[in-house]
């Protein structure tokens, strides 16, 4: 009950003129990013930080939520009508999106039934956070910083060691992420160290231009080779509201795989390193468990229904570990938490007592972005075509400028663009590489966390290291740490196993 | 013997354990790493993740000799050439000249757009940065030498 009584008071910090604005912007630019295929939730968000600079970190951060959780609605459109995702999360959408709008006729249903259980699996995800994250939070509160420190490696070991093609290159580029954070300021004693007697290296790397070079303008080089793409909608008729609406048959057809998606796709969410493309794909893959009236993969409104549902519960889930603990389960969560220590907020267990208006206030502006973000993407389905068609040729300079005075906006000096230039050739070439950033933003971001609990935990010790043992916790988010560096070595084994038998 | 050529799927991992060696040299040496009284020292936690990006980086070596590079198209670096024109001209004419005339200079001429598409995207582009940087963030973008000529 007193979640609840918080939570309305939330929506007393959110139902202010300029919030319930930013959350319209943030909702309308988070859909166009979706939308847009190539750019992302990550590049959107990272690009769109610097315009959050003149607000208040509440609405700077109510802004920025309302545009990753949009994302997730806009990246299904692109899914269904072009059959090319926004975004990873909305691979799967296309599966049965596509053929629905194409061979069945039904692009403006396909469309309707992404963006109802979109909202279904929103609304889930934003319950349960409601309650979860207090719980989450409360649990935080009892740990020091030997726990902190066993939770902050699981953290960042399950993003580096899990996602991505190779666990050496996620953990390489990991500790690349951690060693680029600790140039600057020392963080306990606050003593310069690896600024190389460099006066801008004194304040470390700055993170915004380096967010978005990493994977604004890495992307940028990437879309370099799409632009002679032509884009072409396959659809036979115009798209309209009305034409769009759902029978009461399909919406029965698909609110049972919506809510089951919903649940699970909120859990999935929680954890890092999983998010909500993993959310998407095990909704999908559990719908093919279940009875579907069509079969999956031509069509079905509860293919559709099942991954969206999953993947915009899991965007909401993900913001109970971000909120409570402070430990992020994606890049986009990485840059989000960024955002949020650049504007002097500490996330974590003490967030919800200390700032409770910022808590609050986030959460609740979730429920009204999900909201606007349903009433936004309904109303442009007419004039989706014409979004989703803009030539990537046009796209390009576009978002080099922005990245440009983006770059710059941080600290009014060319040092940021020639950071956001460097960081953005080095993402590139490493994306093309195999190497994925994301693991890199992420302990960039906590590296700093990581380094003071850890030292901290050392002082208390005496330089032991069974303290780390010694607590209950901490030891058993070790195990699950080492369960973590385990699983792709046993993946490795069973699969050599399997090799040689079939031989 | 045959020789393997140097791909940028190889020179990740070297470059990464070359960062690791100057992390660490730094660190024993200049940073410090455990103090009897005071704890870890500024080196102590760059040093250990130093060690570890050492090993990985070997092992990712490693991985790179069975693997295919990737190609990099010289056009794919266009739009960072773009970014250094930028940053140049910007000394001369300025930050936002500079941009409004690479983005008309990569639309029209680069990319080709007929004159009506041209000027859609520069209007586009144009006001997203006087509106949002300069008017909204109030960003005091550089001016170049010209006017700095002109105005002083």
């Amino acid at each position: 009950m007193e979640n609840l009584q918080m939570l309305f008071m939330g929506f007393s910090v959110v139902l202010t003129l300029e919030n319930v604005m930013v959350t319209l912007l943030g909702a309308i630019l988070g859909l166009i990013v979706g939308a847009m295929p190539g750019i992302g939730s990550l590049a959107g968000v990272a690009l769109l930080l610097p315009l959050t600079y003149k607000f208040n970190p509440t609405t700077a951060i109510i802004m920025l939520g309302s545009l990753y959780y949009a994302n997730m609605y806009g990246g299904s459109f692109s899914a269904i009508l072009l059959n090319i995702p926004g975004d990873s999360p909305a691979v799967m959408t296309a599966l049965d999106g596509y053929p629905m709008a194409t061979k069945r006729n039904r692009p403006g249903q396909a469309l309707f039934t992404a963006n109802s259980s979109s909202f279904i699996g929103g609304l889930i995800g934003m319950l349960i956070l409601t309650f979860m994250g207090p719980l989450l939070a409360d649990l935080g509160l009892k740990f020091g910083p030997a726990e902190m420190t066993s939770l902050l490696l699981v953290a960042m070991t399950s993003i580096g060691w899990l996602v991505g093609e190779s666990p050496t290159k996620g953990v390489v580029l990991t500790l690349v992420g951690v060693l680029l954070a600790s140039m600057g300021m020392d963080t306990l004693t606050g003593s310069p160290r690896f600024d190389f007697g460099n006066i801008y290296l004194l304040g470390g790397i700055p993170f915004t231009p380096f967010v978005i070079g990493t994977v604004g303008f890495s992307q940028v080089l990437k879309l370099m080779e799409e632009r002679n793409k032509k884009v072409e909608a396959n659809l036979n008729q115009k798209l309209t509201i009305k034409g769009s609406l759902l029978t009461a048959h399909d919406f029965k057809r698909l609110l049972p795989p919506a809510i089951r998606s919903g649940f699970m796709g909120t859990f999935v969410g929680v954890l890092p390193g999983a998010g909500a493309t993993t959310g998407a794909f095990l909704g999908y893959a559990m719908q093919k468990t279940f009875k579907s009236e069509e079969p999956l993969g031509t069509g079905a409104i509860e293919g559709i229904a099942a991954c969206e549902s999953a993947n915009n519960a899991a965007a909401a889930g993900a913001f109970a570990p971000l909120l409570a603990l402070g430990i992020p389960g994606s890049g986009t969560g990485a840059v989000l938490l960024g955002g949020l220590m650049m504007w002097g907020l500490n996330p974590g267990p003490l967030l919800f007592t200390t700032n409770p208006d910022f808590a609050w206030g986030l959460i609740a502006s979730l429920f009204l972005a999900n909201i606007l973000t349903l009433i936004i993407a309904v109303g442009i389905i007419p004039f989706l075509i014409q979004i989703l068609t803009v030539p990537v040729r046009m796209l390009i300079p576009i978002i080099t400028v922005v990245c440009v005075v983006g770059g710059y906006s941080t600290s009014n000096s060319m040092y940021g663009v020639i950071i956001m230039l460097l960081s953005g050739v080095f993402g590139y070439i490493l994306d093309r590489n195999g190497y994925g950033v994301a693991p890199m933003l992420l302990a960039f971001v906590l590296a700093p966390l990581l380094e003071s609990n850890m030292r901290k935990a050392f002082i208390i010790s005496n330089g032991k290291l069974d303290i780390f043992f010694d607590k209950p916790i901490s030891a058993f988010l070790l195990l699950v740490l080492f369960a973590i560096v385990l699983t792709p070595v046993i993946k490795f084994i069973l699969r050599k196993a399997g090799v040689s038998k079939k031989k | 013997m045959q020789t393997k050529k140097i791909t940028s799927k190889m020179l990740i991992p070297i470059v990464t354990a070359i960062i690791a060696i100057v992390f660490i040299y730094f660190g024993i040496t200049k940073y410090g790493f455990m103090h009897e009284v005071r704890g870890p020292l500024p080196g102590f936690f760059p040093t250990i993740i130093g060690f570890l990006l050492l090993a990985l980086s070997v092992l990712a070596f490693i991985g790179s000799l069975k693997e295919e590079s990737p190609g990099f198209p010289v056009e794919n670096w266009y739009p960072a050439l773009g970014v250094v024109a930028i940053m140049l001209s910007t000394l001369v004419i300025g930050m936002l000249p500079s941009l409004a005339l690479f983005v008309l200079l990569w639309l029209r001429w680069f990319e080709k757009f007929s004159w009506k598409a041209t000027l859609i995207g520069f209007a586009v582009i144009m006001a997203i940065v006087i509106g949002a940087f300069v008017m909204w963030l109030g960003v005091p973008f550089p001016k170049g030498f010209i006017y700095n000529l002109i105005a002083y």
